[in-house]
């Protein structure tokens, strides 16, 4: 049952979701994940179209459904918590996203220069380093987030092995991606919205 | 010179003309730029001065010297004859405006009061003067309401009492509480005084040989060498700035005026080369004859800013060295992308804006959510992405979006890394409701500026490094002592202000 809470998760954050994509978010292999998908094509709440898959209204409601009922498993308390320690974290990481993408906060960075690059990365690595307790706080609290580990462990090796577009592509597990989507389902946990919490300057 | 003398030292009430040459600190920065003008030559409704030393002198005594007086009726008699009105009674009533005016302008001294000279008679000559009755109402509506916040009192009847206390509200406004911190902040010592300047009022409303209107030196927006304006028949005031009435071009003017017109482009020229610069004046024809009102440097877009530097330094009005000083890296740079036509921003401006996340120009449809824009790019229709903010399952529909718009967030926002990433034009924080409610309208969105504009608007292409005026910066730039060979003019330029800051 997890599984499928994970699986409708992943096809609603990613939106029209490749299978590799979405065997990646659920922590499965594409062999597991595609019987799952098949299933739910049937029962109608997912759709297929040019090999994505796509939530249907029906699996939108399965979904808050699903987690509505989660939601009253967890202990609120430990997450308000977590999450109020999350915040200072995901400024880190806004921070280093831009300094990523922008020297000086204007030029564009065109990643000519290896030095500046590195130190980047390596204040990625700090900040998962001491991220990480934290997420294994967050896992013990929703087992439903169990795949996030190995999710940021995979993204970081292939960052830290020179591909760089792990670090924040969208459409692919990047480290971005996976901390976005973390971020989504934080807020969803607690019960709140992104735009409660963007207009209280935390998710923006 | 027959004006009264205060303490024997300087003349109390002196008028303004083409030969007077008062300095500053004697008749202050407006009547200073009367008599200026004056002097080029320029028709400028006839005006007097109180000197600064009035209100030494008032200040000293607690009086207006018994003196000012017979000079103010003397002044007002020349005002009269100058432009064929009366004050205080029609059937052409004469009104002015009163100014302070010191040395320097500051910040809490007495401003404008216009259209003083009002009373009932009045307010009925100049009724049936214009054959307007609600104009001559709403001017002394505003001039009532302008009098009563400036002076601090109801208008008397008489005006030549609303003179006397007009004047009199200047002088105390040089003892203003906000005009002493201002002074005292500054070092700007209390012994300057203000001036007081009394000008006529003309009317561009009077008949059909009249109205009011606004002249650019060079287009404002391109930098198109060529007189710009409108020209508002039958109109006063501010109608023209205001934007209310539907201005002609001054086409119409030299159709209907030619020798108001040709007058006033032999104005416009000779204020451009005495001021040095692109000018912005306002001028009223009055039954036939052409009145300028004021003339300033004109605000420009950073490309009219470029061009008008260069050219002006080519004409000889400048030197190469005054036109580097003129255009700053950053107005350059937007002429080195490219850019929303500034006529076309001109005509529809910025519905919104925020902050740019990543530049470019784009236009599209507005869309709401993802999901849809997913499904209009299928379709082959451009969408913009407008969000509050934006969530994991945006992200498909932002990367098929030709812009993302979001109400919320700032440059560091998960909207704009992805964007970035993603290399589409993005502006965000534009705020609540303002643009998600343009759904289903096409709009262009400029992510380098940060704004968003209704409709479809033309695209100028970047300068090539081979342009004319990159070309002549380039090689002015090398001229200089000094230079340093950047890569780009930018630089260039750029290293030419850190040489000026060391």
């Amino acid at each position: 049952m997890i599984e499928r809470t994970r699986l409708l998760q992943a096809l609603r954050l990613k939106g029209r979701a490749r299978v590799d994509d979405l065997a990646a978010a659920t922590g499965l292999t594409a062999d597991e994940v595609a019987p799952l998908l098949d299933s739910l094509v049937a029962e109608g709440r997912a759709e297929e179209a040019r090999d994505r898959f796509k939530l249907t209204p029906d699996g939108r409601d399965e979904l808050a459904a699903l987690l509505a009922a989660e939601r009253g498993t967890v202990d609120q308390d430990a997450l308000a918590a977590g999450y109020h320690e999350f915040d200072e974290h995901n400024s880190a990481l806004k921070e280093l996203m831009t300094r990523w993408q922008l020297k000086d906060g204007t030029t564009p960075n065109d990643h000519s220069d290896q030095a500046y690059d590195d130190a980047v990365v390596a204040d990625l690595a700090d900040l998962d380093a001491r991220f990480r307790p934290l997420l294994g706080r967050f896992v013990a609290l929703c087992e439903r987030l169990a795949p996030y580990p190995q999710r940021f462990d995979r993204a970081l090796a292939l960052v830290r092995g020179g591909d760089h577009s792990w670090f924040a592509k969208p459409l692919a597990d990047s480290y971005h991606t996976v901390w976005f989507e973390l971020h989504e389902d934080l807020i969803g946990l607690a019960g709140l919205t992104r735009a409660e919490e963007a207009a209280a300057g935390r998710a923006l | 010179m027959s004006a009264a003398t205060v303490a024997g030292v300087q003349p109390a009430t002196v008028p303004l003309t083409g030969r007077t040459e008062h300095t500053r600190e004697q008749v202050g920065g407006k009547a200073w730029s009367i008599q200026h003008m004056l002097a080029l030559g320029i028709p400028v409704p006839p005006a007097f001065v109180l000197t600064t030393g009035v209100c030494d002198a008032y200040h000293r005594s607690g009086e207006v010297p018994p003196e000012v007086d017979a000079g103010i009726a003397a002044e007002m008699s020349r005002l009269e004859q100058e432009v064929g009105r009366t004050f205080g009674h029609g059937p052409h009533p004469l009104l002015v405006s009163v100014r302070s005016g010191a040395a320097t302008s500051m910040p809490g001294m007495m401003d404008t009061v216009l259209n003083l000279g009002m009373d009932d008679a009045v307010e009925q000559a100049l009724a049936a003067e214009t054959g307007d009755s609600s104009y001559a109402a709403d001017t002394r509506r505003r001039f009532v309401e302008q009098f009563e916040k400036i002076v601090g009192t109801t208008p008397p009847a008489d005006p030549w009492e609303q003179l006397r206390l007009a004047v009199r509200a200047v002088l105390e406004s040089w003892y203003s509480k906000r005009a002493v911190s201002y002074r005292a902040a500054r070092g700007i010592p209390d012994t300057g005084g203000t001036a007081v300047t009394v000008q006529a009022m003309v009317f561009g409303n009077i008949d059909d040989r009249s109205g009011t209107g606004v002249l650019f030196t060079r287009d404002p927006l391109t930098g198109d060498p060529a007189p710009f304006g409108e020209w508002l028949p039958r109109g006063q005031g501010e109608d023209v700035v205001s934007g209310r009435f539907d201005a002609l071009l001054l086409e119409e003017l030299a159709a209907a005026q030619p020798e108001a017109h040709a007058e006033l482009m032999g104005a416009a020229e000779t204020l451009e080369r005495a001021g040095r610069d692109v000018q912005d004046i306002e001028f009223t024809v009055q039954s036939g004859r052409l009145w300028l009102l004021q003339s300033r440097s004109a605000k420009r877009t950073p490309q009219a800013a470029v061009r008008t530097a260069v050219l002006l330094a080519e004409e000889g009005v400048i030197t190469p060295a005054e036109a580097l000083d003129r255009i700053t890296p950053a107005a350059l740079d937007t002429l080195l992308h490219p850019r929303l036509s500034p006529s076309a921003v001109a005509a529809s401006p910025a519905v919104a804006s925020g902050k740019p996340a990543c530049p470019g120009i784009a236009t599209g449809i507005v869309v709401t959510d993802a999901d849809e824009a997913e499904d209009l790019a299928d379709e082959g229709r451009d969408v913009i992405l407008a969000r509050p903010t934006t969530d994991p399952d945006d992200v498909a529909g932002m990367s098929v979006s030709v812009a993302v718009v979001t109400e919320l967030g700032g440059a560091t926002s998960h909207a704009a890394v992805v964007c970035r990433e993603l290399a589409v034009p993005c502006v965000v924080g534009v705020g609540t409701g303002t643009v998600t409610a343009l759904a289903g309208q096409v709009v262009t969105v400029d992510a380098a500026a940060g704004t968003v504009h209704l409709g479809r608007l033309p695209v100028d292409p970047a300068l090539t490094a081979d342009d004319p005026v990159l070309a002549t910066l380039a090689q002015w730039l090398r001229a200089e002592p000094g230079a340093a060979d950047a890569p780009t003019v930018v630089e260039m330029l750029e290293a030419r202000i850190g040489r000026a800051v060391r």
